[in-house]
């Protein structure tokens, strides 16, 4: 009995909930953005890539920047559910849907923002039509889209259980969001066998999941290293993007984990244990990716060949050092510096870090796509001044924004429709913990 | 106080003359001395040109002048003699043929002289060099065994004699320079005036028949200038072309993939997708086993 009642209280603080005043207010700021990206993005396709600063020397610019950085973000899905449970860690289970709901939606924007790009969206088809199976730009492709398959089915395999106790609840209910329960997990029933499929098909997800995250990461980071630029030549990008992309998706996780937190007060459930835990979880990879970060750069510098050092002077003490060190130090040594201590592991510091990591991850991207564009191994002559420069338009920003703004609307939604922390684990897990 | 008096205006006209002076003085010193470098080049024993390389000294180092004004005689330094007007380029090099306006008087002896002359501007004093130069032939045949034989003959009296003690450098003409046929870097003639090389570069490809451009040359002779006669002989191996268009490359058209990536791809793709399809199976699987329940 005394079980069955903890069951309850476990299912009620963890039922999605409908929005507040502020999660309406969030969601209509969210769609506000989404609303003035959509107007942007029709004017760009009403009147070509013209609308944005781009031109024949910055030929990728702040949408392939967003790219890489939601591709880089997508990458937490792997992490917190495929690698910490294959790890046989228990503290990470309240965060395996947070960061599975942050890796689907943030590679729906990556392919979305892809399209952006193009320009002409009907051209996507002949991507497809006349790829080259030799280009990676083909197998990007490929890759992205068996993630995102992969990433669904981990979101919805553990949402099973989670979905019997959704229609249970709403049992006497006529709503969409119960016909769409009843649809997506009527058939789930709970027994032994049920159980035994879905704990195996998991297992199997979770390992399978691990190469192609690491191959869209590695796909994604030779889009750059088998273009011959300054910046991009390097043999080390592989791991680069990964180590980057581990750091950018644990620091939007624990931004997550402290907004739904606060949100839906699951303190009981997301304790000051889970954000230590994630704090030296970010250590370990702030540092691995600032090793990534001296190999690329500093090794370049130090031979500083002519034909590269108009890049690196620029990076180090040029237009974009500022945006540079940014980078270096509020996505990297400042938040080392911080996690280091006790203190700067409990859940408000830990906010902080989150959101300097993803904000300096985003100015990172930037700065792999952009200063290199800038400056081509063979100058073209007689081009006009403003192409030595690159300054996204209004468009250009809107779109991003618009398409960031998106990721969070996923995000939101996907919160309030299924249960951010995942109930029959949670109630599993004590009960173990009991026994 | 009398002696003082006129002592100031003594120092007064001394103040205004010094920078006068100065002011003089420097004029003549930013002028800079023009250093000119003129050569007679004979090719294949027909074409006459003149190089000529424009320099100053900066700094105690050499810059080449571009830009440098030069007229070109033959001879004399009068306009019935002038062989060409030329301006040097960034690198401080000019060439100039000569024209068949000044053949007959080049026909007329064995012994000329080439006269460069600059005139003053603002950055340069006015210059003149000169250069004389004893009319010769090079000749190169080829021999049984791959041997080239190379002979100098100058004009004297009126008849072709050879001249020995000359250094002749035998090479193959490649792409940007030239590649001495052995390890020797150069062969002097005998009384004969003549010289003797042994080709040891075997498998040096040559053009499409295998076709290599043999050189001799006398490089920058006190008396004869530069000397070049060149001469083809199919000594070189057969340069054969591999021609990759329509092949399977990475570089390659849509269905012209390679093998080994489309078995790396295809194999990939397929053990993935399998897992994929046997995952949504698995879904199935599950449906059932809540119906049986």
């Amino acid at each position: 009995m005394e079980n069955s009642i903890d069951n309850n209280a476990i299912t009620r603080d963890l039922l999605p909930m409908r929005f507040g005043r502020w999660g309406k207010i969030w969601t209509f700021i969210l769609l506000l953005f989404c609303a003035i990206g959509a107007y942007a993005y029709f004017l760009q396709l009403k009147n070509g890539l013209v609308v944005t600063d781009m031109g024949d020397y910055v030929s990728w610019g702040i949408y392939i920047s967003n790219f890489v950085f939601f591709v880089a973000i997508s990458l937490v899905g792997s992490l917190i559910t495929a690698v910490l449970r294959l790890a046989n860690v228990h503290w990470s289970t309240p965060l395996t849907r947070i960061a599975e709901i942050i890796a689907v939606s943030s590679i729906i924007f990556a392919s979305l923002i892809i399209i952006v790009d193009m320009g002409r969206p009907e051209r996507f088809l002949s991507l497809l039509l006349h790829g080259r199976l030799q280009s990676p730009i083909i197998w990007d492709v490929i890759v992205i889209s068996t993630y995102f398959v992969l990433s669904l089915l981990l979101l919805y395999f553990p949402l099973l259980p989670d979905l019997k106790i959704l229609i249970r609840m709403n049992a006497n209910s006529h709503s969409r969001l119960n016909k769409l329960y009843r649809l997506l997990g009527s058939f789930w029933k709970g027994n032994p066998e049920q159980v035994r499929l879905s704990e195996k098909a998991i297992n199997i997800m979770c390992i399978t999941i691990i190469p192609v995250a690491f191959c869209i990461h590695t796909v994604t980071s030779w889009l750059f290293a088998t273009t011959y630029r300054p910046g991009w030549d390097s043999t080390n990008f592989g791991g680069y993007f990964i180590s980057g992309a581990f750091l950018v998706g644990a620091g939007a996780v624990v931004v997550a984990m402290f907004v739904f937190r606060k949100a839906y007060h699951l303190e009981k459930y997301i304790t000051d244990l889970h954000f230590d835990k994630m704090g030296k979880v970010l250590v370990m990879l702030a540092l691995l990716y600032l090793y990534f970060n001296i190999n690329e750069y500093l090794v370049p510098a130090f031979k500083m060949r002519k034909p590269e050092s108009a890049h690196l002077l620029d990076l180090f003490a040029g237009e974009f050092a500022p945006l540079f060190w940014f980078a270096i130090l509020v996505g990297m040594l400042i938040p080392v510096g911080i996690l280091l201590f006790k203190k700067g592991r409990k859940p408000l510091p830990m906010f902080v870090v989150g959101v300097m990591v993803v904000v300096g991850a985003w100015f990172k991207r930037y700065l792999i796509v952009t200063p290199t564009l800038l400056h081509p191994f063979l100058p073209m002559q007689d081009v006009p001044e403003r192409y030595h420069h690159y300054f996204p338009s209004w468009q250009e920003w809107a779109i991003t924004m618009g398409s960031l703004a998106g990721t969070l609307l996923v995000i939101t939604f996907l919160a309030r429709i299924f249960p951010i922390i995942p109930i029959q684990e949670t109630i599993t897990e004590q009960h173990e913990k009991v026994v | 106080m009398k002696r003082l008096c006129n002592f100031y205006p003594l120092l007064f006209s001394l103040c205004l003359q010094v920078p006068v002076s100065f002011s003089a003085n420097g004029q003549d010193s930013a002028r800079k001395t023009l250093l000119v470098d003129l050569s007679y080049h004979s090719l294949n024993n027909e074409v006459v040109y003149l190089s000529v390389h424009a320099k100053t000294k900066e700094k105690g180092k050499f810059q080449p002048v571009g830009g440098a004004r030069l007229r070109l005689y033959l001879d004399k330094d009068s306009a019935v003699c002038l062989a060409g007007e030329i301006v040097t380029d960034t690198k401080g090099s000019a060439i100039t043929f000569l024209p068949p306006s000044l053949k007959n008087q080049w026909n007329s002896a064995a012994t000329h002289m080439f006269i460069a002359l600059s005139d003053e501007d603002g950055a340069f004093n006015p210059s003149r060099t000169e250069a004389s130069v004893v009319k010769a032939h090079l000749e190169m045949d080829t021999g049984q065994g791959r041997t080239i034989i190379a002979k100098i003959v100058e004009l004297k009296n009126g008849e072709w004699v050879p001249v020995k003690a000359v250094e002749i450098k035998v090479a193959i003409k490649r792409s940007g320079s030239d590649l001495a046929v052995s390890d020797k870097e150069s062969y002097t003639t005998d009384s004969t005036g003549t010289i003797s090389a042994e080709f040891h570069r075997d498998n040096i490809p040559g053009a499409k028949n295998g076709l290599l451009t043999l050189v001799a040359k006398v490089d920058d002779n006190d008396t004869y200038g530069n000397l070049r006669v060149e001469k083809t002989e199919p000594w070189g191996t057969v340069l054969k072309l591999s021609d990759t268009f329509d092949k399977r490359s990475l570089w390659a058209a849509r269905f012209k993939t390679p093998l080994w990536l489309l078995l790396m791809e295809y194999s990939i793709f397929l053990s993935v997708w399998s897992v994929v399809i046997y995952l949504i199976f698995q879904i199935i699987k599950i449906i059932r086993a809540g119906r049986l329940a």
